[in-house]
């Protein structure tokens, strides 16, 4: 088969090519802040798997005690069943901390990076370009 | 079947051998839209390469780009470069420009071969069927069959495409694409052909061989290929825009609606 040794060099390059560089999934994350993230700790409201993208919404309390809404932009679920979360990942009601890449913006809402459940458990999600997003540290959402 | 018409029990093996005989194994010119002897890639497969991710964690190839830029006529690259200029410095500024993907739209021919996510092809009767998994694509190749003028087609995201197998290689011709279906923002006219040679390079390994013409865009035919490997256990799933919070401003930019009490 004369294509059979090409396939090779071919396959060797395309593995080798984990890096990535500007990513996009159903849009473009270039809404969000790639230079810095938030955590966000609050009661999810809503864990909504659906398409193009999942989402999960949660209330908070500010320093005064007023309780505010953040939304939070997930991958699409194809990304994520892939990485295996499901459905029931997360669950309405329960307390959870998520650390985000806030919208530009400046709206209440941001792009998924990591959560922690009630449970401890940690889930990363599955964001494509995910080290483009630079890590600081930690500044809670208040 | 009345008892009378039913064949007996001894009238079995010749019937057999007829079935045997007519089927397309034993006589491949006898039914030309048939693949018998065709190379079997029927089933999951996923792109490798530029900006896809591999390894069954969803493939994500929006960009970087795998194909290098389309070679247009002056008369028609001057402006597709400042486009593809304003859109990068959009980018950079976090404003994006919208895309026919914040609309919920699929990618249409030949975007969806560069498949942002897992795809499946079936080969059945007469027919190649791809199916890309975002967007729930679905692209019909039929076999065997005439192609017709540009003009006879009317306009869609996957056009009309006819394919032959050639020994292991499967030829696709596919015509009638709409113009507002761009693949990597080049321009086309209802002209544009595009020209498909997709074989297995190894048991596991796909190629497809691409080659875009238009006489009326392009200087040159603009070719390129995607590589692709076998997913022997993956099973498609479901894509459906059910609640697209994207959408495009009054400037043409990206923007996210938020969820919160006026939503529930």
């Amino acid at each position: 088969m004369p294509h059979r040794r090409s396939a090779h060099p071919i396959l060797a390059v395309a593995f080798a090519c984990t890096w990535v560089l500007t990513l996009a999934a159903h849009h473009s994350f270039a809404v969000f802040d790639h230079t810095q993230t938030l955590t966000v700790t609050g009661t999810v409201t809503s864990f909504q798997w659906s398409n193009p993208h999942g989402f999960l919404e949660l209330d908070y309390q500010t320093a005064t005690g007023a309780t505010r809404h953040y939304t939070i932009e997930l991958t699409s679920i194809n990304m994520l069943s892939r990485a295996g979360w499901h459905s029931r990942s997360i669950k309405a009601g329960e307390s959870v901390t998520a650390v985000v890449a806030p919208l530009l913006s400046g709206e209440p809402g941001g792009l998924l990076l990591q959560v922690t459940l009630a449970s401890g458990q940690v889930l990363t999600a599955p964001v494509p370009g995910a080290d483009t997003f630079k890590r600081t540290p930690e500044k809670v959402l208040k | 079947m009345t008892p009378a018409a039913a064949p007996s029990l001894a009238a079995l093996p010749v019937l057999l051998f007829l079935w045997v005989s007519a089927s397309p194994a034993a006589a491949p010119q006898a039914a030309p839209n048939n693949q018998a002897g065709a190379p079997d890639i029927t089933g999951a497969w996923e792109r490798v390469g530029a900006g896809a991710l591999g390894g069954g964690q969803g493939t994500d190839p929006r960009n970087p780009r795998p194909a290098p830029p389309p070679p247009l006529k002056p008369a028609f690259l001057t402006e597709w470069q400042a486009a593809q200029q304003a859109a990068r410095e959009a980018t950079a500024k976090g404003q994006p420009v919208g895309s026919n993907w914040v609309n919920c739209l699929p990618d249409g021919m030949p975007g969806m071969m560069q498949g942002p996510f897992p795809f499946e092809i079936l080969q059945t009767k007469g027919q190649v069927t791809i199916i890309q998994e975002s967007f729930t694509q679905v692209r019909r190749i039929l076999l065997d069959r005439p192609q017709l003028s540009p003009d006879e087609v009317d306009p869609s995201f996957y056009g009309r495409s006819v394919g032959r197998w050639e020994g292991n290689t499967l030829v696709v011709d596919t015509i009638g694409i709409k113009e507002h279906v761009r693949y990597q923002g080049m321009p086309h006219s209802n002209q544009m052909r595009i020209t498909e040679r997709i074989r297995l390079v190894e048991p596991n390994v796909l190629v497809d061989e691409i080659v875009v013409q238009d006489p009326v865009t392009l200087d040159k035919p603009w070719a390129f290929s995607f590589t692709y490997r076998r997913l022997p256990d993956y099973m498609l799933l479901e894509y459906i825009c059910e609640d697209n919070r994207e959408y495009i401003d009054e400037k043409g930019l990206q923007r996210m609606r938020l969820g919160g009490p006026e939503r529930r």
